[in-house]
């Protein structure tokens, strides 16, 4: 079977009022899932896989699935934008420019140009998925600790970048971000790290609770100091969809962010995220005012987006062709396949294609009901803005702590939770962007890992790093980029001087 | 169809809402939904297993069976919860056997006793340790692997799923056996372990049944060798190591069923046949097999017995290859 006959009997199952209607629901549940802080897909779909028992066709549960895994992604920047709260890793740099557009009244735009950036995005992404899966597949493989490290180390050096104007204040923060990292059992060696004696330490802390601590509990906490005027955004809610100007700074920002998504998405173990970084690092680059970046910038919301939502459909691919589950939510669908007697890897193509095309296909409707469900929901959240203070910020810390507990199920991150959100108070007091933290945290331990694993496979020889066509190419990368920055800070600081002079 | 949706939604919420070890009314056992704790991710092997059991359990039960994932520690953190529980029957523990049973107690300190403070309940499953290599490796037995390594003195690398687990134990056993030298390479899990293998990344690598089969029938993966003290019924071409004349076996990964230790010897009783009867449905044998996990049955007493065994079988692996982590 073709590619072009597959994609047609997929639609042939995927448009059967059955699975429609399952779709439709993976739809519905993944846009509250992302909108509702804390709860992440995962954790969702490990809650109701005990559901799909029940679901004869194997079909219809991993559409409904796979609608909740990106239907999250979408709603995913609702929370980031409006209070500040990441769902997840990759929508950390949504958060950046997304809600200082709402603090400045333009919290309908940037949903606006999250959803249509996602739309775009997503399917695309679908599209490079009908066509390339196969050979795209043997490019995630290739990623090996050497490329992992190679890939992480340049994510960080992104993720500093974020830290707006004080380099130095990004600096401590990676730091602190990095030390959170190694909370726990270090792999390599088997010991646990920094757990003093406690248990639920030994798998380190949490990353929706940390972030989540940090943005969202540390901006509540922040604002109950301001008596009286806590309605920061609420009075300002401004126009409610994106103008034509906002599209036009955005066009290029989501196309650019869909390839580097749907490549980078695609490698099994935080793609998504260094995607949404180097979206965002792209996006300031060639941006003729990237002044504006950390204030308010449309296409650093646009573009991570967009990257993060290409590379929720790209990491189906490892999933589909190699029977190889790149993060927790997509382990889950696995989970699920495999109870229902469906083996995802290479033969899948063969022994199931209703499953393989029609969970295709599934996705291209999905995205449709997502954007027709998520537009006209942008003018409601606006007005979520409107609801007094003091009834929202209540609501948002009990779900966010529900969101917390589900993850482990233990009252530990609860706790865990709460100094989190003490600490991205004292930051905002001392005016450090909290940016680079949860980043460092998460590809601190990448890093660290895939080196150790890369020393051990070549023997100690730091030569792996950069004999390997892949490692020494972002290598290559990683350093331009410190010497262009270096070259480029010189240059300045002479100008200074001579301008000084001359004055 | 929807009607069935609907109800075992119904289940799930009030299985949910009914908090393990409350005050109930004791009629006969069971009267409410039983909870297992899975103390790994969703999604991996033994979260499989168990998805399994709890899909087929109310067929032989009243009361249905509920799956909680507790991860963290190596396991460590939901079998305390579990030691911790009222020993009424109603939170159970899948696992029991795997690394942090019969591994790590020999390494450091545990938080409680796993064999003072757990009664064993069933065994269901033992998820052996299969070493593979590539398909485009030049390998296709242990002695070709043993041969190249002394001809080129050159170290053979290997994936590893964690750091003195299972996998770990058994490559580095296999490699003093074999006075060959192994580097392991560790990674946070299986999947992880079994996809740089599938990069090409290192030379050999480590895992159980569910997690290489896929690759081995996909023509990615050539298996070696098989770590038991006999064949895996899930590989049954697969020659073990004692066959290629390397005098090593391990029990791999272990999966039983156990409960609080004061947990009435009667319900014990129901809970053992109860997990008999799912281990010989014929649905559940099927998606057993789906899954690569052979179904080992074994009832409270052996069960207890074959972990002592197993136990003092690591025990003395670990002492003979120097393995620490502290």
């Amino acid at each position: 079977m073709g590619i072009f006959d597959g994609i047609i009997s997929g639609f042939f199952i995927a448009l059967t009022p059955m699975n429609l209607l399952f779709a439709l629901l993976g739809a519905l549940i993944g846009t509250a899932v992302g909108v509702l802080p804390g709860l992440g897909p995962a954790a969702t779909i490990a809650l109701l896989l005990p559901i799909t028992y029940s679901i004869a066709s194997p079909v219809a549960a991993v559409i409904m699935m796979a609608g909740i895994y990106y239907g999250a992604m979408y709603g995913g920047s609702t929370t980031s934008i409006l209070l500040n709260l990441p769902g997840e890793a990759a929508s950390v740099v949504t958060c950046i420019d997304g809600y200082k557009m709402a603090q400045k009244g333009q919290a309908g735009p940037a949903l606006g140009i999250a959803a249509i950036g996602s739309f775009i995005a997503g399917s695309v992404a679908v599209v490079g998925l009908t066509l390339f899966a196969p050979p795209i597949a043997e490019f995630a493989l290739s990623f090996g600790p050497p490329e992992k490290f190679a890939l992480a180390l340049l994510g960080l050096l992104m993720a500093v970048t974020l830290s707006g104007e004080s380099v130095t204040k990004g600096l401590i923060i990676m730091v602190l971000g990095l030390l959170f990292g190694t909370v726990g059992i270090d792999p390599i060696s088997g010991k646990s790290r920094f757990d003093f004696g406690v248990t639920e330490l030994q798998s380190g802390f949490d990353f929706v609770t940390l972030a989540v601590g940090v943005f969202g509990l540390g901006e509540i906490f922040y604002n109950l100091e301001q008596q009286g005027n806590v309605e920061i955004v609420t009075t300002r809610v401004g126009q409610v969809f994106p103008r034509m100007a906002d599209w036009a700074k955005s066009r290029m920002a989501i196309l650019r962010g869909t390839l580097i998504g749907f490549f980078i998405g695609i490698i099994p173990g935080g793609g998504a995220v260094i995607s949404s970084l180097l979206s965002y690092a792209v996006e300031k680059k060639v941006s003729k005012h990237p002044e504006e970046f950390g204030h308010g910038a449309i296409e650093g919301v646009a573009g991570p987006e967009a990257a993060n939502n290409a590379a929720s459909s790209s990491s189906f691919i490892p999933l589909l062709t190699l029977g190889i589950p790149g993060n927790a939510a997509i382990a889950m669908i696995f989970a699920c396949l495999l109870i229902k007697g469906v083996k995802p890897g290479p033969f899948l193509i063969v022994e199931h294609p209703d499953v393989f095309w029609g969970v295709i296909a599934s996705m291209y409707i999905g995205n449709i009901m997502l954007i027709i469900l998520n537009l006209p929901l942008v003018g409601i959240w606006v007005q979520l803005l409107r609801v007094p203070y003091g009834i929202l910020a209540p609501v948002v810390i009990l779900f966010t702590a529900i969101g917390s507990y589900s993850i482990a199920n233990q009252a530990f991150d609860l706790y865990a939770l709460i100094a989190f959100g003490v600490l991205g108070y004292v930051l905002r007091k001392l005016k450090i962007e909290a940016g680079p933290l949860p980043l460092a945290f998460i590809l601190g331990p990448m890093i660290e890992g895939s080196m150790r694993q890369s020393l051990l496979m070549s023997g100690g020889s730091f030569s792996i790093f950069v004999t390997r066509p892949i490692s020494s190419t972002i290598v290559a990368l990683f350093a331009i980029f410190i010497v262009g920055q270096a070259v480029l800070a010189i240059r300045r600081t002479g100008r200074c001087s001579k301008a000084q002079k001359a004055a | 169809m929807k009607r069935m949706v609907i109800r075992s939604f119904i289940i799930a919420l009030v299985a949910a809402l009914t908090v393990p070890g409350a005050a109930f009314t004791q009629d006969k056992f069971p009267s409410k939904p039983i909870t297992i704790i899975v103390p790994f991710s969703a999604g991996g092997s033994t979260d499989l297993l168990g998805r399994a059991v709890e899909k087929i359990w109310p067929k032989y039960s009243p009361q249905p069976m509920v799956l909680i994932n507790k991860p963290g520690g190596g396991g460590v953190v939901g079998t305390e919860f579990v030691v911790r529980s009222k020993p009424d029957g109603y939170t159970l523990f899948l696992g029991y056997g795997s690394g942090h049973d019969v591994v790590m107690p020999h390494l450091q300190k545990m938080p409680y006793d796993p064999y003072k403070d757990l009664v064993a309940v069933s065994r269901l499953s033992i998820h052996s340790v299969v070493i593979c290599t590539g398909a485009k490796s030049e390998f296709n037995s242990i002695k070709d692997m043993v041969a190249w390594a002394k001809k080129e003195g050159k170290p053979v690398t290997s994936s590893v799923s964690t750091k003195a687990g299972a996998v770990d134990i058994s490559i580095t056993a296999l490699g003093k056996a074999a006075g060959i030298n192994i580097v392991t390479v560790p990674f946070a899990g299986g999947a992880d372990a079994v996809t740089t293998l599938a990069g090409g990344h290192v030379m050999i690598g480590g895992g159980h049944p569910s997690e290489v089969m896929p690759h081995i029938k996909a023509g990615r993966f050539k298996p070696l060798a098989v770590a038991l003290p006999e064949r895996d019924s899930s590989l049954p071409n697969v020659p073990t190591l004692k066959e290629q004349g390397i005098n090593v076996y391990t029990w791999g990964s272990i999966k039983g069923v156990a409960a609080p230790a004061a947990t009435p010897r009667e319900v014990v009783e129901y809970l053992e046949a109860t997990f008999k009867k799912v281990c010989e449905d014929a649905e559940f044998k099927k998606i057993m097999a789906d899954l690569d996990q052979p179904i080992m049955y074994q009832n409270s007493a052996a069960f207890t017995k074959f972990l002592q065994q197993a136990f003092g079988d690591y025990g003395k692996l670990i002492k003979d290859l120097n393995i620490s982590i502290q």
